[in-house]
């Protein structure tokens, strides 16, 4: 009887022990979800595919936008000094990867330096054979339309400004905005989104 | 009323205490990242290798196999310095001298960006900073003349120096010079 009642004291702590670790991995795993895979809990702005929190790196961020910035965008500086905008999907909406190829187009943003840069989905650049990174404003060149374009992919498509993204996983896009105009720091909304067309099947 | 069982009241006061232990530890968990992050960069390994407490660092140009720090931008050349202003003021120079942009920024252990300044806001002085902790008395507030106080929000931080490169190999030999004029002295 003694030993019935200890053994079922002990099934007891062990439930409440399991139960324990449970919940504490589930308070990190939310914790990480909402960091990693919730990007929509940490936007303030869209335009078209292109996110951007417009706190990331000021002292008036929420806890949760601090904490976003610094797994996804560490050190970022303030919306005067720099904009940042990520985009995950193409114009339809499909996730980025890197195994196809996109044509991105657009007008040069009103910024005083802008660039594209193509980053794995680790949100570290691909090892690109040629050390193409990434376009920005010295080495756009304009169309007759004053448009730029750039493709990434495994293979390059044509002779435009090509970004290896070698691999087959997730892959994001960030388009940085030095010094951007007044006018677009006040209407963040304004800027003339790049379009992200997908090329063709996959490889 | 019909009163609860045994059981039934011990997987009551279970579902309640898991569901604030659970909650409990993804506010924590969200809070604490961070800081956590900031502290693996400013104390970490490449940072233990870079000796860059309270002195200058100057990380090569980034590349594929930068992967110290999420996201690094192959645009600009990064320098770097972890303060720690707990023991006395920390002075803060550079004289890059470029017109292209360039930004030294300072960052508290929360990562908050709580300073910064560029080419434009400098018109072409030199950057004199006399960077104090949000208690420091009064003495570590008399900077030399010139300098510029800024009160830290927290005794240690980072400081990041982004100078822009459009193509580094064919800058370097105005690029490298403009960095290395960054020094971080503990005063």
């Amino acid at each position: 009887m003694v030993q019935k009642s200890h053994s079922s004291k002990l099934k007891r702590w062990a439930i409440g022990l399991g139960l324990y670790l449970g919940a504490v991995a589930l308070g990190l795993g939310s914790a990480w979800w909402v960091l990693k895979k919730a990007p929509w809990l940490n936007t303030t702005l869209q335009v078209g595919s292109w996110r951007s929190n417009l706190l990331a790196g000021s002292p008036d961020a929420d806890m949760y936008t601090r904490a976003s910035v610094a797994v996804n965008a560490l050190l970022a500086l303030g919306r005067d000094e720099t904009m940042y905008f990520v985009a995950a999907t193409d114009e339809t909406g499909r996730p980025l990867r890197s195994a196809c190829s996109y044509r991105i187009e657009g007008v040069p943003p009103t910024a005083r330096w802008w660039s594209i840069t193509a980053y794995a989905d680790d949100m570290f650049l691909f090892d690109a054979p040629n050390r193409h990174y990434r376009l920005n404003g010295s080495t756009a060149k304009l169309d007759s339309q004053g448009r730029f374009s750039l493709t990434t992919g495994p293979s390059p498509v044509d002779n435009t400004h090509w970004l290896p993204t070698p691999g087959a996983r997730g892959m994001v896009l960030t388009l940085r905005l030095y010094n951007p105009e007044p006018t677009l720091q006040a209407s963040p909304a304004s800027l003339v989104a790049p379009s992200i067309k997908r090329l063709g099947d996959c490889a | 009323m019909k009163q609860l069982s045994n059981t039934q009241r011990l997987w009551f006061y279970r579902v309640v205490a898991l569901t604030v232990t659970a909650v409990l530890v993804h506010l924590l968990a969200v809070w604490a990242a961070p800081r956590l992050i900031m502290e693996i960069v400013m104390h970490g390994p490449m940072a233990r290798t870079m000796n860059m407490q309270n002195q200058a660092a100057f990380p090569p140009p980034v590349t594929a196999s930068s992967r110290t720090v999420v996201m690094p931008s192959p645009d600009l050349l990064y320098s770097v310095c972890a303060f720690d202003v707990s023991q006395g003021p920390v002075r803060i120079t550079a004289n890059p001298g470029l017109t292209s942009y360039w930004s030294i920024a300072l960052y508290a252990n929360s990562s908050d960006n709580f300073y910064v300044v560029n080419d434009r806001k400098a018109a072409g002085k030199p950057v004199d900073l006399w960077l104090v902790s949000e208690g420091a008395n009064r003495t570590d507030h008399a900077a030399p003349a010139g300098s510029e106080v800024v009160v830290a929000p927290t005794k240690t931080g980072f400081l990041l120096m982004r100078i822009l490169t459009g193509d580094y190999d064919v800058e370097k030999a105005i690029v490298e010079p403009a960095r290395r004029t960054l020094a971080c002295t503990k005063i």
